[in-house]
């Protein structure tokens, strides 16, 4: 150790200059925001809350292909299909655990149509595990309402995928 | 009112009287130290949280001011936990000796010029006893807990006070020599014309990161060590008997304060012997500047924590065993030489 | 678009190469691929050359069971001195041929081919079932193009009707025409076709109408894109999500290797498993749709008749101790069993030997009341072999219709008379084999002129190098069963079927649980009852207790008030009659041993778990054995077969045909001039399983009434 270096921390100067930093952040601004009042921006990639959304004119999109039940690491889809009177092929039932789910979004990555999404809700959280075990209803519900920030969100990242 | 004022001399001289008055002034003492307290960890937490760029409480009351008491109450809404393998007695004994050992060396703090509740003349020979017992609140909750965290708490405790405790000694003879008294408000008369910590800057440091050692404080904090000890010694504890170690730690924090204050910079003194501006004020001039400077010194305690990692423990040793010892050893040889050659060494039996 | 047409043209020349190729001469060409050398038979493809070595070669139109008809064209290789790609699959090999299968040229080629193929296929993976299981997809991997070139309009298809079993999307056809072949060839039904020409083509029937065979299933599994799917599995489970378990069908005595798709604790399909001497790839419509009848009518706890006459649920402790009561006390005599079509080995085992121990002897396995003679093995058993029927050339098939008795026997004498030389003789009802047939007439007196040469069938025979005489259950379970046996003993005997490495003389079961049943005795004991004495006593009140081992196909109203235990896994006509209940499980359910019509010895193996409470058979006669006091010797599977090879030593091997030794069975009698028929009529349901099942009732609304509405037409 050389002689500077000593002097150097005999005198504590490098916890001066440390407590200086410190101190000097008492007087910034709080990055703390009131949150159920005030949010903090997301990005258009954000996976929240998961959504199925429909076309234009109503028809669900889901086509019950399974590829994102295939996908799906913490395995929490579950899906069951059989043809519509229609003939069409669809779910008759959609399942999403958002309990088992991770949120890496693989599912809509997986979607060859666009219709599982994560949409920009986060603030979902109930007080019973029950109502997280998600049924189609209440995903195509929650396509229903979040339509227009979905679509938004999608046609930003559309020139990325 | 002189008649009043006569009255109540009389009264307290009556046997009950002296009594009544003696328990009036400690609590005198003990309400605004435990308020103190409460509102130290409302500061921390407030002053952590600023430089962290958060905000800390700010939710019970306005700026979250009634958050101490809102922790007390969920503190004593609490069950008392005592594990089946501690020794019962003990292990409720501990924080109630800490808490206790951290009220009673008020005794003989002068808050003011001749407002001390014990004017004795070994006031700094008391304190240093006093903190001396503190370790074994600490370790008798790390041996009474039965638990192997607990008692490397209590251990790392009880090593790191007494090591650290040398060090302070050697600190406060150097006061001591410059003072030539052990009482403590004559050691503060002392720093009339110059604060100690003017001349004995490098022991004020000493003492203040030696004050941090012994009083558990990060970046000493060792005994509790969250991340290694689950919380030290108190870990077996819960609500009112941790309430208990929780007050007396800070209470420690505020006497240690209050100690180096007076040790070092100037105790109820105003700067410059600068008098108090308005007749009103004067009888609150002593106590306003000693508290400022308490508060300086805690606002010091919040700041290390809020700046510096804890220490590793053979660090810790080797700091206290190897350079503060040392050093403030041959600081008292200098500077008890230096007051040879002028004269001015005390002499014994002053 | 080209190629279609180039290769309807190839279609015909191959079939007849194919032909010539068998008869060429022993020379076994050697060739070079991918510069290692190999020897080959004569008139081996290129393609199956690459086989052998492992080289994988990608096909769509080339299936080993079908002929070649080269239009797919994604089978191309390198052959050096050839100027352009050749098809491998319709190249036989030649002496001196180098051909390299990894060449850029080769890769070139295929990739160009998988542009074509992908110009009309629509691009609806997500929604077709084929996806996971695809040819197309899976090749579309290897030598697809990452994007499309193609900008004009797609074409798109109308869907044809095929009927209740097979779902069409024909806009993703690629026309590899394997349906169109195996129609054709295995099935037996040319409606299926491809009409129009390139862009325009077509596979259709040309007049809608459903595909009425019995093995037009196997149309979905030769089906190499999503054009042919399996219609009551529509959208139901993709291929990832199934477990697969190989085990054996039981609903006909063929015993085809199967494979068995569950997604948890539901068979959601069936398929078939290779087997060269069974059912080589195919199965029926029965053993691939019945599945569904496995989800419905199950009996999934015990039940016991209460003082009301209805059934109650109840725990197995209770039902044991129903039976209990009831059989205290009683004699031997007055104990009776019946074993059903769908009992496992290891079930009747226990069982008989639980009866034994209950000093019974009234048990049968016959529960059509058959009484020919069982004494010996060749006498109950399909002696020829199933692939034995490759030799033969002329065939006397005796009161069977082995195309709903057996579908994939009835295939295999198809292919063998496609081969041709084969001449066959009927002696049953007139029915369509999907070959031509000398029919000579219903009477079993015709026997008696077959037997006595008077008969112009009996040329045939006298000539033929193997003939096999097929005489089917229908035929023995008559009051004459034993007397017509007799006689087609006689036959074969006189017409030389049975002699050194060839026995002409078969039996055609049609229940699984038949050929065990009666290898390890399980018929009437010392003064024991048959099956019809049973029933009969039963109405008369002699029999306490009767034990129905899955038997429904009696006649349960006939059975007095005798208290009956039914112990099987469909609520059928055996539990409504019954007072105890014990559920068992179905084939898929359980590890068992089955005997086929052969005599090959195969296991089931267990997909899901049985319903509810129910339980693996044998495990409900252990634990019944031991409520009455007459615990078995064994408490596992393992045990249970040890001993059970202890006693029938053809139980050791399994997919094993231990050839039968001649001996002289059965007796002369009296023949009934009744006519001789098949014992099926319906092949849609037989049992209870497919009786339970939604797709074989459709199957029977829409092939049979509406055929028998054409026939009145």
């Amino acid at each position: 150790m050389s002689m500077f270096h000593s002097v150097k921390r005999f005198l504590l100067i490098d916890i001066i200059k440390g407590m200086a930093l410190t101190l000097s952040y008492m007087f910034r601004r709080r990055v703390t925001i009131n949150y159920p009042f005030e949010k903090g921006p997301i990005g258009p990639r954000f996976r929240g809350e998961h959504a199925l959304r429909r076309y234009p004119n109503g028809e669900e999109r889901c086509i019950a292909c399974k590829l994102c039940e295939a996908i799906c690491p913490a395995q929490a889809i579950t899906i069951e299909a059989e043809p519509r009177e229609d003939g069409s092929r669809r779910t008759t039932r959609y399942d999403i655990d958002m309990i088992k789910c991770i949120y890496c979004g693989l599912c809509q990555e997986a979607c060859p149509v666009d219709a599982i999404v994560e949409g920009p809700n986060f603030e979902y959280a109930t007080l019973t595990r029950e109502e997280l075990y998600y049924n189609k209803d209440k995903l195509l519900a929650n396509g229903d309402r979040w339509e227009p920030e979905i679509a938004a969100n999608l046609a930003k990242e559309a020139p990325y995928r | 009112m002189t008649e009043l004022l006569e009255a109540f001399n009389t009264f307290t001289h009556t046997e009950i009287g002296a009594i009544i008055w003696l328990i009036i002034r400690i609590f005198a003492i003990m309400v605004p130290v435990l308020l103190g307290v409460a509102y130290l960890i409302y500061a921390e937490r407030k002053v952590l949280a600023a430089m962290q760029l958060r905000m800390g409480p700010n939710v019970v009351g306005p700026f979250g001011l009634f958050q101490p008491f809102a922790d007390a109450l969920k503190l004593m809404g609490k069950e008392t936990i005592i594990p089946t393998g501690a020794n019962k007695l003990i292990f409720m004994a501990a924080p109630m000796l800490t808490f206790f050992l951290s009220l009673v060396s008020w005794a003989v703090i002068p808050f003011s010029d001749k407002l001390v509740l014990a004017d004795v003349n070994v006031g700094i020979l008391y304190l240093f006893a006093v903190s001396s017992l503190a370790v074994y609140g600490i370790i008798m909750a790390g041996w009474a807990s039965n638990s192997k965290y607990a008692f490397l708490g209590g251990l790392r405790s009880a090593a790191q006070m007494v090591s650290y405790e040398v060090s302070i000694g050697l600190v406060i003879i150097n006061v001591l020599l410059l003072a030539g008294s052990l009482n403590l408000s004559d050691i503060v008369r002392g720093q009339t014309n110059m604060w100690y910590a003017i001349p004995l800057f490098p022991m004020f440091i000493v003492f203040f990161i030696s004050g941090l050692a012994e009083t558990n404080r990060a970046p000493f904090d060792l005994p509790e060590g969250e991340s290694e000890l689950v919380g030290g010694f108190n870990v077996e504890y819960s609500s009112m008997s941790f309430a208990l170690f929780f007050l007396g730690e800070y209470a420690n924090m505020i006497l240690m304060s209050a100690m180096t204050v007076i040790l070092f910079l100037g105790g109820w003194l105003a700067p410059f012997n600068w008098q108090s501006p308005f007749e009103w004020l004067a009888p609150l001039w002593g106590i306003l500047w000693f508290t400022g400077k308490i508060c300086f010194m805690l606002f010091m305690f919040l700041w290390v924590r809020a700046t510096l990692p804890r220490y590793r423990y053979d660090q810790l040793m080797r700091l206290g065993w190897k350079v503060f010892l040392p050093f403030s050893l041959l600081y008292v040889i200098g500077v008890a030489g230096y007051l040879v050659y002028t004269g001015n060494f005390p002499k014994v039996g002053v | 678009m080209l190629c279609f047409l180039y290769s309807r043209i190839r279609f015909s020349v191959t079939r007849n190469t194919h032909a010539i190729i068998e008869d060429t001469s022993l020379l076994m060409p050697k060739l070079k691929i991918n510069d290692i050398e190999l020897e080959v038979a004569p008139g081996t493809s290129v393609l199956q050359a690459c086989e052998q070595l492992g080289i994988e070669v990608p096909r769509f139109c080339y299936h080993d069971k079908l002929s070649v008809p080269a239009n797919c064209r994604m089978c191309l290789v390198e052959v050096e001195k050839t100027p352009k790609p050749q098809a491998s699959c319709a190249l036989p090999c030649g002496e001196g041929m180098v051909v390299k299968t990894n060449t850029p040229v080769v890769t070139r080629a295929r990739k160009n081919v998988m542009e074509m193929l992908l110009i009309n296929h629509p691009l609806d993976c997500p929604i077709c079932d084929q996806g996971g299981e695809c040819d197309l997809q899976d090749q579309a991997v290897a030598y697809g193009f990452d994007r499309g070139r193609y900008a004009e309009a797609k074409r798109a298809v109308k869907d044809k009707e095929l009927g209740p079993l097979v779902k069409t999307v024909m806009t993703r056809c690629i026309h590899c025409t394997r349906c169109v072949r195996f129609a054709d060839e295995i099935a037996g039904m040319p409606e299926l076709g491809a009409f129009g020409r390139s862009e325009h083509m077509e596979i259709g029937t040309y007049i809608e109408k459903a595909v009425s065979s019995e093995l037009s299933g196997n149309l979905v599994d030769v089906c190499p894109v999503g054009a042919l799917t399996n219609k009551p599995y529509a959208f139901e489970a993709r291929p990832w999500e199934l477990s697969k378990t190989e085990t054996i069908d039981v609903l006909d005595a063929v015993g085809s290797n199967i494979r068995v798709d569950a997604r948890g604790q539901e068979v959601m399909r069936v398929l078939p498993r290779l087997h060269e001497d069974v059912n080589e790839e195919w199965i029926n419509d029965k053993t691939r749709y019945a599945c569904d009848g496995l989800k419905r009518q199950r009996l999934d706890k015990p039940y016991i008749r209460d003082v009301d006459g209805k059934l109650k649920p109840a725990n197995w402790g209770e039902a044991f101790a129903a039976i209990a009561r009831q059989i205290k006390g009683l004699p031997g005599e007055a104990i009776a069993a019946i074993a059903g079509n769908l009992a496992d080995a290891e079930s009747m085992f226990a069982l008989k030997q639980l009866m034994q121990y209950l000093k019974s002897p009234n048990m049968d396995c016959r529960q059509d009341g058959a009484l020919y003679d069982v004494s010996q093995r060749a006498g109950y058993t399909f002696n020829t072999t199933i692939s034995g029927i490759e030799k033969a050339d002329v065939i006397l098939l005796v009161g069977t219709n082995p195309r709903l008795e057996a579908s994939l026997i009835n295939a295999r004498i198809r292919k063998r008379w496609l081969r041709g030389g084969l001449k066959v003789g009927v002696i049953s009802e007139q029915a369509d084999l999907t070959y031509p047939t000398k029919y000579l007439g219903a009477n079993p007196l015709v026997l008696d002129e077959v037997l006595q040469g008077r008969n112009a069938f009996c040329d045939l025979l006298k000539n033929a190098k193997n003939p096999m005489i097929i005489v089917g259950a229908g035929a023995l379970a008559r009051k004459d069963g034993l007397f017509i046996q007799y006689r087609v003993r006689k036959i074969a005997e006189t017409y030389n079927m049975v002699r050194d490495g060839w026995n002409g003389f078969n039996v055609l079961q049609t229940s699984a649980a038949r050929v065990a049943g009666l290898d390890m005795s399980f018929v009437p004991g010392q003064n024991g009852k048959s099956t019809n004495d049973i029933i009969a006593a039963a109405q008369n009140g002699k029999i306490g207790l009767l034990y129905l081992l899955g038997a429904d196909e009696i006649d349960t109203s006939k059975l007095g008030s005798t208290f009956v235990v039914y112990q099987g896994h469909h609520g059928d006509a055996g539990a409504n009659r019954a007072d105890v209940i014990l559920p068992g499980s179905a084939y898929t359910e359980k590890n068992a041993l089955y005997m086929n019509t052969e005599g090959r010895l195969q296991s089931t193996r267990r997909a899901v778990f049985p319903p509810g409470e129910a339980k693996e058979d044998w495990q409900i006669i252990r634990a019944l054995s031991e409520v009455l006091g007459q615990a078995l010797p064994y408490d596992t599977l393992a045990q249970l077969r040890q001993k059970m090879v202890q006693s029938h030593a053809l139980f050791a091997r399994l997919d094993h045909v231990e050839p039968a030794p001649w001996n002289s069975f059965a007796r002369d009698g009296v023949l009934d001039p009744a006519p001789l028929q098949s014992s099926i009529s319906n092949f849609y349901q037989t049992d209870v399983i497919s009786r339970s099942s939604p797709t074989m009732a459709a199957c029977v609304e829409t092939f049979l009434k509406s055929s028998v509405a054409e026939a009145a037409e």
